[in-house]
């Protein structure tokens, strides 16, 4: 201390260093604010700020009124804190201050302060909390949202179409959203389209959501669910209603035959190698209901619960060494495979569009 | 008191190791906690610098998925129940008999068996690491990741046996404490003079009390689950994942109060004797404790917004959770008030105190947007709660607890901490306390669950990360510091003399450390702050005698006549025996007979030690 302390009287031949050690501190104040600058205006796809619903509108904006009265009440607080620290800070000779133990009116006051911005935060949050809760049309659009280990699998009843990781919904058409888990809690969130809910075992909830523009919105679990927790991420694509019965019709046929030698060489394989005992690639094999259906992955554009993507190398990456790539993994090969077994599987799998 | 400055340091601590493991006075006790729930503190501190490493970066993989889950549990687990916890405890011990005018505890031996019994289970709770493995499924162990089928190592029954072994120390110290303040007051000391710090004492300990049994419940339930086949959190035998969310929070909710009120207490005591006032308010800040902790019960569902329970039930928490706070904030108005008019000294202790309600603030607030379902159900289960529960537990609780230490080191070891590091300490701390936890508002904002153990380059979360990673190691230098200055300083610093800071409690009107004793004579009280009375009020005389009994001086030993409780081995083999049986639960049947065996006879023994 003494030494930082007797630093401050600067002798002449000191300042040189003295204005390098400032340019330097400068430099990197500029640069954490041009960091700061960058991730505030850097893209965060899952952010809770770009509401695409009426329900996630409506958190959006309760968000904001609890925000800046939050603000308000912080710099009024911290205010008359610091002012009073600064104001009645001991100075030389002072004397004992007046020993005052209270004051009733006052304390009236800074009691029904507090009530009354309670009062009219909850007059604010009750009615959203019932909107929010609006049950779904009879004509929705139902889909169960089930919870796995660590993917997301979407199951249409109405329709008969069964995919994982990718929800399609038609916009403007109001969707319920039927959530359960197969295993442990989950949780299911679209920051963009809605508040998140929790995935339970045993439990069946159901919210409703009505999507209004189209796009392709990220999602991911929410609720710790075991090792590979971080790695379960799933995305809705809302789309233009034709789009939409297009895709699920195209979801309900068998899976594109293999044209090419290597692809049909890959469809040989599913049995071999062991992949027939999860998943179901419909016109091919459907014993397997463990693993995500697989008849059309292909036309999905991630894999591995949308940690990497659907493309030749990512492909090649997780058949290797899928327990590498996901630690946790479930999906446990019977045997290693080659590299031509890798490559023929691969080419198959890409071409199930 | 008035009449000299020479200070001559009583041997409170003096003695073989034996005496410390027999010991019985609450001061030695005290020491013992301080030193052991530092000791987690820094434990459960690394683990913390290790989550932030990982999570420095996008798509690092310096820890493995499985051991980030066991960082991020024990971090959890040991800083609620092994640090924080335990640190309150060790101002319990040191300050309630010292504060009322008492010469101890009311039952000494079961001070030492909380003691003990905390000691051993924390031990037991972290053997986890090199058993097979740590508990892995966050420290609320949320159904039915505890369930044998995904949990099949003995990790989850060192959690659940931890914690109860846990809860019986936390409960045998509630109900000492609350007998000590009930019955043993010096005359005078009305409850309605009582200083702020032992109200928040005895409030903690009633919500000790109430709301331990729920956990325990709980415990006894999983642990039928995993030993005995039963399924009560387990929906394929007709349970209910839900029920064991519920018996948590029943209990985890006031144990957020459990933790914060103590240090409400302390920082009740410490912004007057800075600023030279009464605190301000007096009726109201110990009512306003008490409120929180009633309503504190009835807010338990707002952990469980997003399960679903329907919009009248999210309706009826979310309104009692915006009620807390306003006796939250009646008690930050009262404190500034205490400030307001005074003569403001900003010592060590004072600056932690500040920090303490200024970081508190923003905890409050950010807890009162996730009071409101719809804001929670977008934020829940992300970093903004992360967030937000370490504003209100660390830039409160640990903030407080520092203004505690600083305050009271002097009385408890008579020797001053070093203030210059100390304000090195405080100034980083406040720093990197903020860097670390101010932008995970931000990510989870963002989007960013917690308890994810790595993150794409393309969710836009990576420079706010690296910041908290800064700001988190930047906490760890300060806490290094603090290390290094108290153990210098209690061999050189300043000597402290009995009263450093011109208190007005009656701690302060004997020596540092004080003598074992405590009171030559019991005190009569007539004040709130006794001491700064017969100090500072002006003629008034009689309200402290410390010296020791003119009768007695003149005895050979200077020590005066005053009985003690002797000291006892038993509670430390009550304590081994309890442990050992819950070993014998995991690891062998022989630890289960041998443990209980020996807690059957040293209770026996423990029944039959004659009176000293």
């Amino acid at each position: 201390m003494r030494a930082l302390m007797h630093g401050t009287h600067l002798r002449p031949s000191a300042t040189g260093a003295v204005q390098r050690v400032i340019r330097r501190a400068s430099l990197g104040a500029a640069l954490l604010l041009a960091a700061l600058v960058l991730a505030a205006c850097g893209v965060t796809p899952q952010t809770i700020l770009e509401p695409t619903t009426e329900a996630a509108r409506a958190s959006h904006w309760l968000f904001l009124v609890v925000f800046w009265a939050g603000l308000a009440v912080f710099v009024v607080v911290e205010g008359a804190l610091l002012y009073t620290i600064f104001r009645y800070r001991r100075r030389r000779g002072d004397s004992l201050p007046a020993q005052t133990h209270g004051n009733l009116k006052l304390e009236i006051g800074w009691t029904i302060a507090p009530t009354i911005l309670v009062v009219l935060l909850a007059a604010f949050t009750v009615p959203v909390i019932f909107a929010n809760a609006q049950e779904p049309e009879d004509d929705a659009i139902r889909v169960e949202a089930i919870g796995h280990q660590w993917w997301f699998e979407f199951h249409y009843p109405d329709l008969g179409v069964v995919t994982a990781n990718e929800l399609h919904l038609p916009v403007g058409k109001p969707a319920a959203i039927i959530i359960k888990s197969e295993d442990v809690l989950h949780s299911f969130w679209v920051p963009a389209l809605r508040g998140k809910l929790d995935m339970v075992p045993g439990r069946t909830s159901v919210f409703r959501i009505l999507p209004e523009q189209t796009g392709t919105f990220p999602g991911q679990c929410a609720e710790f669910c075991g090792t590979a927790h971080a790695l379960m991420r799933f995305t809705v694509v809302v789309e233009e209603p034709d789009e939409f019965d297009a895709w699920a019709a195209h979801q309900l046929t068998d899976r594109v035959p293999p044209t090419t030698e290597l692809a049909q060489a890959g469809e040989a394989l599913l049995t071999p190698a062991g992949c027939a005992l999860c998943h179901t690639i419909r016109g091919v094999t459907d014993i397997g209901t463990i693993g995500p259906d697989l008849t059309h992955v292909g036309s999905r554009a991630h894999i591995a619960a949308n940690t990497m993507g659907m493309s030749r190398t990512d492909l090649e990456h997780w058949l290797s060494d899928p327990t590498g790539m996901k630690p946790g993994n479930l999906m446990i090969l019977p045997r290693p495979l080659t590299d031509d077994e890798i490559e023929a599987l691969t080419e198959y799998l890409m071409g199930l569009k | 008191m008035a009449t000299t400055t020479v200070s001559v340091r009583p041997n409170t601590y003096a003695g073989t190791a034996w005496s410390w493991i027999t010991t019985v006075d609450h001061k030695r006790i005290a020491v013992l906690y301080f030193v052991t729930s530092l000791a987690f503190f820094a434990l459960g501190g690394v683990e913390a610098l290790l989550i932030r490493l990982q999570l420095s970066r996008p798509e690092l993989d310096l820890v493995h998925p499985d051991r980030f889950a066991e960082l991020f549990t024990m971090h959890g687990t040991t800083m609620v129940f092994l640090a924080l916890m335990p640190l309150s405890a060790a101002f319990f011990n040191l300050l309630v008999p010292l504060m009322i005018g008492a010469r101890d505890v009311a039952f000494p031996r079961l001070n030492a068996l909380s003691y003990w019994v905390y000691l051993f289970g924390g031990i037991f709770l972290n053997i986890s690491f090199i058993a097979g493995g740590a508990p892995a499924m966050g420290w609320f162990g949320y159904a039915p990741l505890t369930a044998t089928e995904f949990a099949d190592t003995h990790a989850v029954d060192f959690w659940a046996f931890g914690l109860q072994i846990l809860g019986v120390s936390s409960i045998l110290a509630s109900i000492n404490f609350i007998v000590t303040i009930i019955n043993m007051r010096a005359p005078g000391m009305t409850f309605n003079r009582m200083p702020m710090f032992v109200w928040m004492t005895l409030i903690t300990g009633f919500l000790i009390i109430f709301a331990f049994p729920v956990i325990t419940i709980g415990l006894v339930l999983l642990l039928f689950d995993r030993y005995l086949g039963t399924s009560f959190f387990l929906y394929q035998g007709g349970g209910d994942p839900i029920l064991w969310q519920h018996l948590f929070w029943v209990f985890g909710h006031p144990e957020v109060y459990i933790l914060i009120l103590p240090a409400m207490g302390i920082v009740s005591d410490v912004l007057p004797t800075f600023s030279r006032k009464p605190l301000f308010g007096y009726a109201v800040v110990a009512y306003s404790g008490a409120a929180i902790a009633l309503v504190g019960f009835g807010v338990w569902t707002h952990h469980m917004f997003t399960v679903g329970l329907g919009p009248v039930a999210d309706t009826a928490f979310a309104i009692s959770t915006m009620a807390v706070a306003v006796p939250t904030g009646v008690k930050i108005f009262n404190w500034i008030a205490t400030l307001w008019g005074g003569s403001i000294s900003l010592r060590t202790p004072m600056l932690f105190a500040i920090g303490f309600i200024a970081m508190f603030i923003l905890g409050g607030l950010t807890g009162v947007s996730l009071g409101s379902p719809p804001v929670d159900t977008q934020v829940q289960d992300t970093y903004y709660v992360v967030a937000h529960l370490h504003y209100v537990l660390f830039g409160g609780t640990i903030f407080g607890l520092f203004a505690g230490i600083y305050f009271w080191f002097p009385k408890m070891t008579g020797r001053m901490l070093n203030e210059g590091w100390g304000k090195v300490h405080f100034w980083l701390m406040m720093i990197g306390f903020n860097l670390a936890f101010g932008p995970q508002h931000q990510l989870g904002i963002d989007g960013m669950p917690r308890r994810i153990h790595t993150y794409g380059a393309d969710m836009g979360w990576d420079v706010w990360n690296l910041m908290s990673t800064v700001g988190a190691w930047t906490i760890g230098l300060s806490m290094l510091i603090f290390a290094i200055n108290a153990v210098r300083s209690m061999r050189t610093g300043r000597d402290a003399g009995p009263d450093p800071w011109d208190g007005g409690t009656l701690e302060w009107s004997m020596s540092s450390p004080p003598p074992v004793y405590n009171f030559a004579e019991v005190p009569v009280v007539d004040d709130r702050y006794p001491v700064w009375k017969e100090k500072h009020g002006g003629g008034h005389t009689g309200a402290v005698v410390t010296e020791p009994p003119a009768a007695d001086t003149a005895h050979d030993d200077d020590e005066p006549h005053i009985h003690m409780p002797n000291p006892s081995y038993w509670p430390i083999l009550v304590a081994a025996g309890m442990v050992l049986a819950a070993c014998g639960l995991i690891f062998h049947q022989v630890f289960l007979l041998v443990g209980a065996l020996i807690f059957g006879i040293s209770l026996i023994g423990w029944l039959e030690e004659p009176p000293g």
